[in-house]
């Protein structure tokens, strides 16, 4: 550029533009709810390898306000957040964030692993410079873009520094256990589920650097999505001492939806899965004739909501950065 | 440090340097279920960019909740539904790192 404003780090990167815009921090989103926690094992069925993981969702808002006065026009912006882990041990990611008709109170659900409605997570929103407004200060740095009125440093609001940053994908199957099939053969009714669907060991990882973990936060919203299920089919065959016979079949399903979260630990960022839904069904029949006419019954609790698979498995992007000053 | 930018706050605390990495925010969008996009960014030009995808909804609950697939080529990003699959609405970001 043969005019204006750059300001070059010791990398040899651009850190400030006046044709670029840098994030700034606006605030944190206000916690407004949760949804009570659940999945922490299959609704309807007790037995071996009953547990999960469990989850809760964590409601937040925020209401992004135009700037007053100074000049500009004010542009709507959808803010990026991070989320700084309360308890660091547990798995987070952002899962929805939408805009109110308003066209500036944000909301999010935020996944945490586990049931516990303690040590929810913050969320840190980070906007555009033109986007920032509140500030009384009457002085630091402004650095305007050629149309005389579009910020895009503005030090009065704190900009976002990050440690780390990258695209990350979570671990192909996310049943700890080996992805889970179908089978055939079993006694009639049997129902014993042989598979264990948690996932906390199933994760890929990369290398942070530096700050101490516990002031770290990231920035990574939930894009992979799965759905398994084991099967497992019963029959026998019974005989009259008339002759003929009844054949009798059975089926027992257990299925568990994961949604693609993360976790900060000491050294490292890991991409992983949390289970979002989960569900169990039997049923059992047998045919007419025989000692008893035809029938049967079952049980359901809940429907998987697409057949067995990964979708949105490709990599998105993530950022980390240290939330010390942030408040 | 003996030499480069740094920026105080009225408290006079450190904002802001020389010694800090960032990305940049280029630009965010909003694309709409089972629709395309694509922007060009040539103020970019020989920087690494990266997009993230925030879904907006909670995915349904009787069919697959597929991300459209987003294609960074130089300064362009395109967004669209992958081939015979639908897509959820998702906001884009653009951020560039020199």
């Amino acid at each position: 550029m043969s005019y204006g404003f750059s300001a070059i780090n010791t990398s040899g990167q651009v850190i400030i533009s006046d044709e670029m815009e840098n994030l700034h921090f606006y605030g944190k989103a206000t916690l407004s709810g949760n949804d009570g926690g659940d999945y922490e094992d299959f609704p309807g069925y007790s037995g071996a390898n009953d547990t999960l993981d469990g989850r809760i969702i964590f409601t937040y808002s925020i209401v992004l306000e135009p700037p007053t006065g100074g000049g500009g026009i004010f542009v709507p912006a959808s803010p990026l957040v991070f989320i700084k882990p309360t308890d660091y041990t547990r798995w987070h990611a952002l899962l929805t964030q939408s805009v109110a008709a308003d066209g500036k109170t944000w909301t999010f659900d935020v996944i945490t692993s586990g049931l516990s409605q303690s040590n929810p997570p913050e969320l840190f929103c980070f906007v555009n410079a033109n986007s920032t407004s509140g500030a009384t200060s009457d002085h630091g740095l402004i650095v305007w873009k050629a149309d005389g009125y579009t910020r895009t440093f503005d030090s009065r609001y704190r900009p976002l520094a990050v440690t780390a940053g990258g695209s990350i994908a979570p671990a192909t199957c996310p049943s700890d256990d080996g992805c889970p099939g179908v089978s055939t053969g079993h006694p009639w009714n049997y129902a014993t589920l042989d598979h264990d669907f948690r996932s906390s060991s199933q994760y890929n990882s990369q290398a942070t650097n530096g700050a101490t973990y516990t002031n770290l936060m990231f920035s990574a919203p939930s894009l992979a999505q799965a759905v398994y299920k084991r099967q497992v089919e019963g029959y026998k065959y019974s005989s009259s001492s008339w002759g003929g016979g009844q054949s009798h079949w059975s089926t027992a399903i257990w299925w568990v939806m994961y949604r693609n979260t993360f976790r900060i630990r000491n050294g490292y960022f890991d991409a992983g899965w949390t289970d979002y839904a989960a569900g169990y069904s039997f049923s059992s029949n047998h045919e007419g004739g025989g000692w008893f006419g035809g029938g049967g019954g079952g049980y359901s609790s809940g429907t998987m909501p697409y057949s067995a698979k990964v979708i949105n498995q490709g990599s998105n992007a993530f950022m980390i950065a240290d939330s010390t000053g942030f408040d | 440090m003996s030499h480069g930018l740094e920026i105080f706050d009225e408290h006079g605390h450190l904002v802001f340097s020389t010694l800090d990495i960032t990305w940049m925010q280029i630009d965010q969008f909003d694309v709409a279920a089972n629709a395309s996009a694509s922007h060009d960014y040539p103020e970019v030009a020989g920087m690494t960019i990266i997009t993230q995808l925030q879904m907006v909804n909670a995915p349904p609950a009787s069919q697959e909740a597929y991300a459209p697939e987003v294609i960074v080529s130089g300064t362009t990003v395109s967004v669209a539904p992958y081939t015979s699959k639908t897509s959820e609405r998702v906001i884009i970001m653009v951020l560039a790192q020199d």
